[in-house]
């Protein structure tokens, strides 16, 4: 066997293994042998590739959202007991949760969830603010905090300012550059914890 | 994980022993079920500490402290699922509102817990974790092969040992302490908070630590693989390794704001972003005792 | 095919969430799309290099299959059967797209570009050192037809005869594309080795 027979036959050796022939071939062939191996190599290190990336969260609430409305989700309380932790709210409202983080994303103009939109839009919206620098959303949960639970009150203030400010850095990165992913990786990052207040803040139980 | 409802033969057996006077005003109640594998046990707790550890067999025994006559425990079980749930009476406040519990369950039990003031611990598990807390330090230890989910506004956040783990962790305010977390994802995004890193950054993993205005400290052995990506919009960056250059970069970098490169044969990736916060990746041997 | 470190328990509890999400409980389609989303959204971004593209594939892709789950019977893994119903999904959507997805013309143009290579320097070696991310940046560079074949079959463990059937070729044309596409990374590894050798 020479060379160019044993590079011809090279596909077939790789994927069902050698033969005495390429064998011996290989043993007297460095470039030949060389070949061989990275290209086994290369084939082996592509297991490196398989299932390594984590969709982000939207994922699952896009496709939560579409299965609830075309009625292939029934509620959770007719399907039996719940199988997932952070999943078993035996609150006919929960699922709502991820609608209102989407809703709170739009509202205060996240062009991200709109792939055709221009990215200019980020600038241009932003959320309705009260006087006092949050949003009328905002003001509503410190109220009901403040009636429940008026020790934590401050606490959620705080952090809802936080948030707040999180977003606005986000929201200007992006108007800097649009196409920066980390900023819209931020942004999401922001408005994830702005909906877990929300979702913290809903389904505190009453006293 | 459960089995179908038809063919779950363990009754729900609960024992509840005599409520005895445990200190002025506190009560101490016991409960004990019967539960198959993968059980699934929550535990909502306005006020208070939530403790789980693991115990052989197919039990789960809760123990729970109430501060007063001012909170009841409504506790069920449905199937392989336990519920715990403290309820408030008018005149309730964060001290007479409290009640403790620990928690004994099966290593592979899924668990829930919910607490404002908290704290909130778990060790020893296998299964799912989730926790959250407004104010509540919480703590994982001693977890394999676990997913960890932890959300809080301003509660602390440690977690020591976690193997082979799926880890999120969503803080506002809270600092946020890894102490040797490996596994396929571990994912912090975190808003004023400190996130501090010590580990491997193993397992092929993905390690993403994000912040606004908190510092990120990471540490790092010297045989870590890792391909790292570290920037900081407002903050500085400082880099204790000597990174092979990366090839592309998906931003613009200035020295002092970001750096990028791989370790070894970049196994894992990792991520630190900011916006203003400082971020370091250290060498352990140069950790700060 | 189930994720890495899939364990005895969690095929069970697959099943289970099989026949739960057939009667609707979002609990179980949560499960099933735990178990398998990130296999699903790493062949889609590998596909389309692009995150946002991945993230609409990836919807698509589970949204079919959860339609479609009450069809399920149980004659093959159920990964596999997500596995393939992702794939084709991802086919077709780039088709639809006029988004490369194999073109003959395009693998054959990619024959006839020289490998890059400095006048007198070295040949690297690569026993030993090929890694993941180098690997991940060679595959963004490859021309989207070998990219494609590469993918189904190295990284995602299809057949020739499974990729032929897929994408409409046959199983040689397969098979000898299978192997430009891996002479064609092995060129862009060493040319990339030697230039990050070149910036030391």
């Amino acid at each position: 066997m020479n060379c160019a027979e044993f590079q011809e036959l090279l596909p077939e050796i790789l994927d069902s293994g050698e033969t005495s022939e390429s064998k011996v071939h290989a043993h007297s062939c460095k470039e030949c042998s060389e070949l061989y191996a990275e290209l086994r190599e290369i084939s082996q290190a592509a297991l490196l590739l398989r299932g390594v990336e984590e969709p982000n969260l939207r994922v699952w609430n896009s496709i939560e959202i579409t299965l609830r409305q075309e009625g292939l989700i029934r509620d959770a309380a007719l399907a039996g007991p719940a199988l997932v932790p952070g999943h078993s709210r035996n609150w006919r409202l929960a699922w709502l949760v991820p609608i209102a983080a989407l809703l709170v994303v739009m509202t205060s103009g996240i062009a991200i969830f709109q792939r055709n939109s221009q990215p200019q839009s980020i600038a241009n919206l932003t959320p309705i603010s009260t006087a006092d620098g949050g949003t009328a959303e905002d003001q509503e949960i410190l109220r009901a905090i403040g009636e429940r639970t008026p020790t934590l009150r401050a606490t959620y203030a705080a952090d809802l300012q936080n948030i707040n400010s999180y977003i606005r850095d986000a929201q200007d990165s992006l108007k800097n550059d649009p196409g920066d992913e980390e900023a819209q990786r931020a942004l999401m990052g922001a408005y994830e914890q702005r909906a877990m207040v929300y979702e913290m803040a809903f389904e505190r139980p009453l006293p | 994980m459960m089995r179908s409802r038809g063919n779950l033969t363990k009754a729900a057996v609960v024992t509840i022993l005599a409520g005895v006077a445990f200190g002025a005003g506190e009560i101490r109640k016991e409960f004990r079920y019967s539960v198959g594998p993968k059980a699934t046990v929550s535990v909502t707790n306005q006020y208070g500490p939530v403790s789980v550890r693991p115990i052989a067999g197919n039990q789960v025994i809760v123990t729970a402290v109430l501060n007063s006559d001012k909170v009841e425990v409504d506790q069920n079980q449905t199937g392989n699922r336990v519920n715990m749930f403290s309820r408030l009476l008018p005149g309730a406040d964060g001290e007479t509102g409290k009640v403790e519990y620990d928690l004994q369950v099966p290593s592979d039990a899924n668990v829930m817990l919910h607490s404002n003031t908290g704290p909130l611990s778990a060790e020893g598990l296998t299964g799912e974790i989730a926790m959250e807390g407004t104010t509540a330090a919480v703590e994982v230890r001693n977890v394999d092969d676990a997913h960890v989910h932890i959300k809080t506004l301003d509660g602390p956040v440690t977690l020591t040992n976690v193997q082979k783990g799926h880890v999120e962790i969503t803080s506002v305010s809270g600092d946020v302490n890894l102490n040797q977390v490996n596994g396929m994802l571990v994912e912090v995004n975190s808003n004023s908070g400190k996130i501090h890193y010590d580990g491997n950054f193993g397992d092929n993993g993905q390690y993403r630590l994000m912040s606004n205005t908190g510092d990120i400290e990471a540490f790092a052995p010297d045989t870590a693989s890792i391909d790292v990506s570290a920037r900081s919009i407002h903050g500085q960056v400082e880099n204790d390794f000597r990174l092979e250059p990366e090839q592309t970069t998906p931003f613009l970098m200035r020295a002092e704001s970001a750096f990028s490169g791989t370790l070894g044969k970049a196994a894992s990736s990792v991520k630190l972003h900011s916006f203003s916060g400082k971020i370091h990746l250290k060498k352990r041997s140069t950790k700060s005792k | 095919m189930t994720e890495a470190g899939g364990r005895q328990d969690a095929r069970i509890s697959e099943a289970e969430a099989i026949e739960r999400a057939k009667l609707g409980d979002s609990d179980a389609f949560r499960i099933l799309y735990d178990l398998h989303k990130r296999r699903v959204y790493s062949l889609c971004l590998r596909m389309t290099a692009n995150t946002a593209q991945a993230e609409d594939l990836t919807q698509e892709a589970f949204l079919q299959l959860f339609r479609k789950i009450g069809t399920f019977r149980g004659e093959s893994a159920f990964s596999t059967w997500l596995h393939r119903m992702a794939v084709n999904v991802v086919l077709m959507q780039l088709r639809k797209k006029n988004l490369p997805v194999v073109s003959l013309e395009e693998t054959l143009e990619g024959e006839e570009e020289a490998p890059r290579k400095e006048p007198g320097a070295p040949d690297p070696k690569l026993a030993g050192s090929i890694d993941r991310l180098h690997l991940q940046r060679a595959l963004e560079e490859l021309p989207p037809g070998y990219r494609t074949i590469f993918l189904l079959h190295d990284v995602e463990g299809y057949e020739h005869n499974e990729i032929a059937a897929m994408i409409n070729c046959s199983i040689g044309n397969s098979k000898s594309q299978l192997h430009k596409a891996r002479m064609k990374l092995r060129s862009l590894l060493k040319a990339n080795k030697t230039e990050a050798a070149g910036r030391r």
